[in-house]
């Protein structure tokens, strides 16, 4: 999950009325933040990807001022039509990111920790509703160093401009090869000859979306009228980021003009609010309540939502930016969250199911039952293992190789299709400790097949001096005689990888051969710098004893 | 006073009646009883006030498995000098030969002893010898050679060259065993002195003496743990089932609502299966469902193909989602237990392969407190009992609740099994019409607060020592 870190004496002051620090810290949970870290008047909360509303403290502090009942109700934008504005569209950006919207905010200020809060929120909406960029992407702008119209744009990769954090100016081509944004975005323009562009009245350019702004529009501290455009490939996800920039710089005290978009199937954006109405009851039934509409339309509106009474059913008016509310069980959380989850009294509800274990885990209990009663002791692997160990050092064959695709750790690329490697594994890191070992693990083992089959697996090592065949041959005669009433043949085998030529045999139960027993290869066991003797076998428990 | 003295420190005392303070090696030669037998007789004569004893502590040091490997092949930065030998070579063709931990160590051990020189150029960063006379045996090398003769007690290296060596060497892992060895001198004390042997009753024997420690066969700790959380589902009415751990991506992502470019679904964060696609993906039905509720909900083009692309499932939800769009009860407790996957860099408390457990309930009046209350019980049942509960995001639920519990040990809350109810757009599209109440999570992190662990591999490390000693009865 996303973090932010906040100022707590800051937030104390967005959120008003005198709010204390431990009133804060207290409430944030209850908006879905947890505390990741506090220090001395800072905290790092965590949020989730679907509020990106919370990635900064205006955000948050509107949330808290809902729960903390000191101003209620949905956030009223105020977008006026005057100024003209406006930004048209070229027709040849719809091949490559056909849609732009943005608005004009006025009369602000930005200190250092606001314009801090706003990057992380811009950062957060780039990773995850704009997809890295690719679906949508920002570029907020000192308005005063434009002139409008505006123009939205393609142009060649040649085009020449001064880039943010620059002084000197580069081809869109030098930007993309030679900047770090240049090389982690460039891919989402693929090979295309033309490339976005915002240019002003003057012919000036303002921004290379979605990879950088303008050096001329830098953003400082000094700025006070901000231009803001969003670019994307998706208009629905461009406006929901807009929505979402626009609210938290209202909780920064901007006001807002409207940016006209004119041409090629874009529109000027609006913010309109939608609303849903539902009944009571379900409402209720689903949180396990009784509470009356006049307190579901209160719980409403302390989460920042409109909510009114109507026929016995109530209609809420939800924000353009909350479009994490897809329906009635949205709102149903939100009526929750308004209650007061600490207000919901955990309730135990009657039941005539009886439980039970799946077969198969309780025919492992019982063999892992009897193989603790032979002396053996259980390890865990996982099934996920390396080539290293699997084939390797074991010398088996790796033709049926399943892998995984881009693994963070050379431990875990490989299913395994057999127990016994791991084993060894464990025996080679034990060497220090006292003999003799014993080792059991049962699992999951895979082999490929439509397109992959997974059948479970027991094996068992035994490694000491004195160690034989007979005495592993003994131990899974017995485990399944007593475990299965199931007797067992074990044929000659003329090799295999793991075990020593002569010492190796197939397990046979009713015709069918189900596993291999042995003692362990002198060089398998040197790879592995295990000292002493090893005797082992690995059976196949799938259709033998469950399906 | 007479003493009742087992046949072991009769024959201790006896030999240093005539001979004092001996080692315990010396006492074993004398009488030609074991080590072992010598230090059990030793210890309750010490006990009984009979012998003195002086305590010397050596350590003895001995070849480990990347030792005994380095003596076979020579150290990482042996062999990372002789393949540049005959020429430099880039960081890819010295990884064909040395893989891993040995590739690092190679690496830096050869930067430290000044042997190599690393250049970096356009095509990636080049190895050369740095001076091919000044390679002579090194220190370290000459250490593993001498311990491969003998053990050696380490006092030998004090003061001498191989002092620091040694030092650097230790501290690399495997491959040096280090071994306390207590020299222990036994001496008679006067009461032990004044014994008369010939008069000592011999029928009674001491049964207040200490006794060595026996291992014990045993279930794994965390079997025991995930054992325990199956039996409280059980008891709760829940009836497990299973399912396999390789899934399509249509159950473990598109039939929950994930939308195919979510972040979670790229290969940073799940195991996907190296050209392997699903063969039967779902029902007709099923699948026209869930791709028409992705491109209401999400407005993306839903494809198929990326549907049939088989991962380790990154959780058991898979499962039970398959499980309910086939069976649609109207009435359920339902559980699943089992691995799951997250290409995670693994670290104290990440691994890439972990058991998760996730309950189900199915009802038509069934609330958010009741899912509440079976939590609330569940805990209470493996002995867990201060919990609340705070708002939290999942993607396939809708309210979402995580548990957060009190762990006395710690002295924090700790955040446990998250809840909800599934959305209308992950069940719908199934024909699932009733609500589906959810909740789970990781019993790794469960089993670490029994049994006091704070790193999370310590569970698939099967290191003898703690599954010998980790205290069963939690």
């Amino acid at each position: 999950m996303p973090v932010v870190e906040l100022n707590i004496s800051r937030l104390q002051k967005l959120v008003g009325k005198n709010t204390n620090k431990k009133q804060i810290l207290d409430r944030l949970p209850f908006l879905g933040l947890d505390i990741e870290s506090l220090g001395r008047n800072t905290v790092r909360v965590e949020y989730s990807p679907n509020r990106p509303d919370y990635s900064t403290d205006f955000g948050i502090a509107l949330g808290l001022q809902g729960i903390l009942g000191i101003n209620k109700g949905m956030l009223r934008l105020n977008v006026r039509n005057h100024g003209n504005y406006e930004i048209r569209v070229d027709s040849s950006t719809s091949k490559i990111r056909p849609f732009v919207t943005g608005i004009i905010a006025r009369n602000g200020s930005l200190d250092d920790e606001a314009v801090k809060q706003i990057i992380n929120m811009q950062e957060d909406l780039h990773v995850g509703l704009g997809r890295k960029r690719k679906k949508s992407s920002i570029g907020i702008h000192d308005l005063d160093n434009i002139s409008f119209p505006l123009k939205y744009t393609t142009t060649s990769r040649d085009h020449r401009f001064v880039p943010l954090n620059s002084t000197k100016e580069s081809s869109i081509s030098e930007i993309l090869r030679d900047s770090e944004v240049g090389r982690d975005y460039g891919s989402i323009l693929g090979q295309s000859s033309k490339v976005p562009l915002i240019t002003d009245a003057k012919g000036q350019t303002i921004s290379f979306p979605p990879i950088i702004n303008a050096a001329l529009t830098t953003v400082t501290t000094k700025t006070k009228n901000l231009l803001v455009e969003v670019t994307g490939i998706d208009k629905q996800a461009a406006e929901d980021m807009l929505s979402v920039v626009v609210t938290i710089l209202q909780g920064a005290g901007f006001q807002f003009s409207q940016l006209k978009v004119s041409g090629s199937k874009n529109s000027t954006p609006n913010f309109t609010p939608r609303s849903i109405t539902f009944d009571v009851d379900p409402v209720n039934k689903i949180l396990g309540l009784n509470i009356s509409g006049s307190m579901l339309v209160s719980c409403l509106k302390k989460c920042r939502l409109d909510a009114v009474t109507k026929n016995k059913k109530i209609q809420c008016t939800i924000p353009r930016y909350r479009f994490d509310i897809f329906g009635g069980m949205d709102i149903v959380e939100e009526v929750a969250l308004g209650y007061g989850i600490e207000n919901l009294k955990p309730a135990w509800p009657a039941s005539a199911h009886i439980g039970e274990k799946n077969t198969t885990s309780e025919k492992l209990d019982s063999i892992s039952r009897l193989m603790t009663g032979f002396g053996f002791m259980e390890a865990l692997n996982s099934t996920l293992a390396s080539e290293q160990i699997l084939y390797e050092m074991t010398n088996r064959d790796s033709s049926q190789i399943i892998s995984v695709t881009s693994s963070k750790s050379q431990e875990h690329t490989i299913l395994r299709d057999s127990i016994l490697p791991g084993l060894l594994e464990n025996l080679s890191k034990n060497i220090h400790e006292t003999y003799p070992q014993k080792f059991f693990e049962s699992g999951i083992v895979f082999s490929t097949g439509s397109p992959i089959k997974e059948t479970v697996n027991l094996a068992c090592v035994t490694a000491s001096e004195e160690t034989h065949f007979s005495e592993m041959k003994a131990v899974l005669q017995s485990l399944l005689r007593i475990g299965f009433n199931t007797k067992c043949e074990t044929k000659t085998l003329s090799n295999h990888a793991l075990f020593s030529q002569g010492r190796v045999a197939e397990i046979v139960i009713s015709g069918k051969a189900v596993g291999y027993i042995g003692e362990l290869d002198s060089k398998v066991l040197e790879n592995f710098r295990i000292r002493t003797r090893v005797v082992g076998f690995e059976i196949k428990l799938s259709g033998l004893i469950f399906d | 006073m007479s003493h009742v003295l087992h046949d072991i420190e009769k024959q201790i005392i006896n030999v240093l009646q005539s001979d004092p303070d001996l080692t315990e090696e010396k006492i074993s030669q004398e009488t030609k009883l074991s080590m072992d037998q010598i230090r059990r007789g030793v210890e309750w004569l010490r006990q009984k006030k009979l012998a003195d004893v002086s305590e010397s502590i050596n350590i003895s040091l001995s070849l480990g498995k990347n030792g005994l490997e380095a003596l076979k092949n020579g150290l990482p930065e042996r062999r990372l000098v002789t393949l540049v030998r005959d020429g430099p070579k880039t960081f890819d063709e010295i990884r064909r030969s040395l893989h891993g931990f040995d590739f690092n160590a190679a690496i830096s051990n050869a930067k430290k002893n000044d042997w190599i020189n690393i250049e970096k150029t356009d095509t990636g960063s080049k190895i050369s010898l740095k001076d091919p006379d000044a390679i002579v045996p090194h220190d370290s090398e000459l250490i593993i050679s001498r311990l491969s003769e003998r053990t050696i007690i380490s006092t030998e290296f004090d003061n001498t060259p191989l002092a620091e060596p040694l030092k650097s060497l230790m501290e690399r892992p495997d491959f040096i065993i280090a071994d306390e060895e207590k020299t222990k001198t036994v001496s008679l004390s006067e009461t032990g002195k004044k014994i008369d042997l010939e008069k000592l009753d011999s029928g009674a024997i001491d049964v207040e003496a200490d006794v060595p420690h026996v291992h014990a066969a045993r279930i794994h700790p965390l079997k025991d743990t995930i054992n325990e959380i199956r039996d409280t589902f059980v008891h709760l009415g829940f009836t497990e089932i299973t399912g396999n751990l390789s899934q399509s991506s249509f159950w473990n992502f598109d039939a929950l609502f994930t939308p195919q470019d979510h972040p979670a679904r790229e290969l940073q964060d799940t195991f996907y299966l190296k050209g392997l696609n699903a063969k039967q993906l779902a029902t007709p039905t099923q699948i026209k469902n869930v791709s028409s509720a992705h491109k209401k909900g999400w407005r993306y083009y839903w494809d198929i193909q990326e549907a049939k692309k088989m991962v380790l499932r990154t959780h058991t939800t898979c499962v039970t989602i398959k499980h309910l769009a086939d069976k649609k009860p109207d009435e359920a407790r339902i559980f699943s237990l089992g691995r799951v996957f997250r290409n995670e860099k693994l670290s104290f408390k990440h691994l890439a392969e972990f058991n998760q457990v996730e309950g189900i309930v199915v009802g038509k009046h069934i609330t958010l407190r009741d899912l509440m209350g079976i939590q609330k019980e569940f805990y209470r049942k493996i002995g867990l009992t201060k919990v609340k509960f705070w708002p939290t995001f999942f993607p396939y639920t809708e309210p979402s609740l995580q548990s957060m519990v009190y762990n006395e040990k710690l002295g924090k809350w700790i955040e446990l099994f998250g809840m909800g109810i599934f959305r209308p757009e992950v069940t719908k599209p199934l024909g699932i019409t009733k609500p589906v109440l959810a909740w789970g999570g990781g019993i790794e992190r469960i089993a670490m607060l029994k049994f006091g662990l704070d790193d999370v591999r310590e569970f698939y490390n099967n290191n003898l020592s703690w599954l010998r000693t980790a205290t069963k009865c939690q």
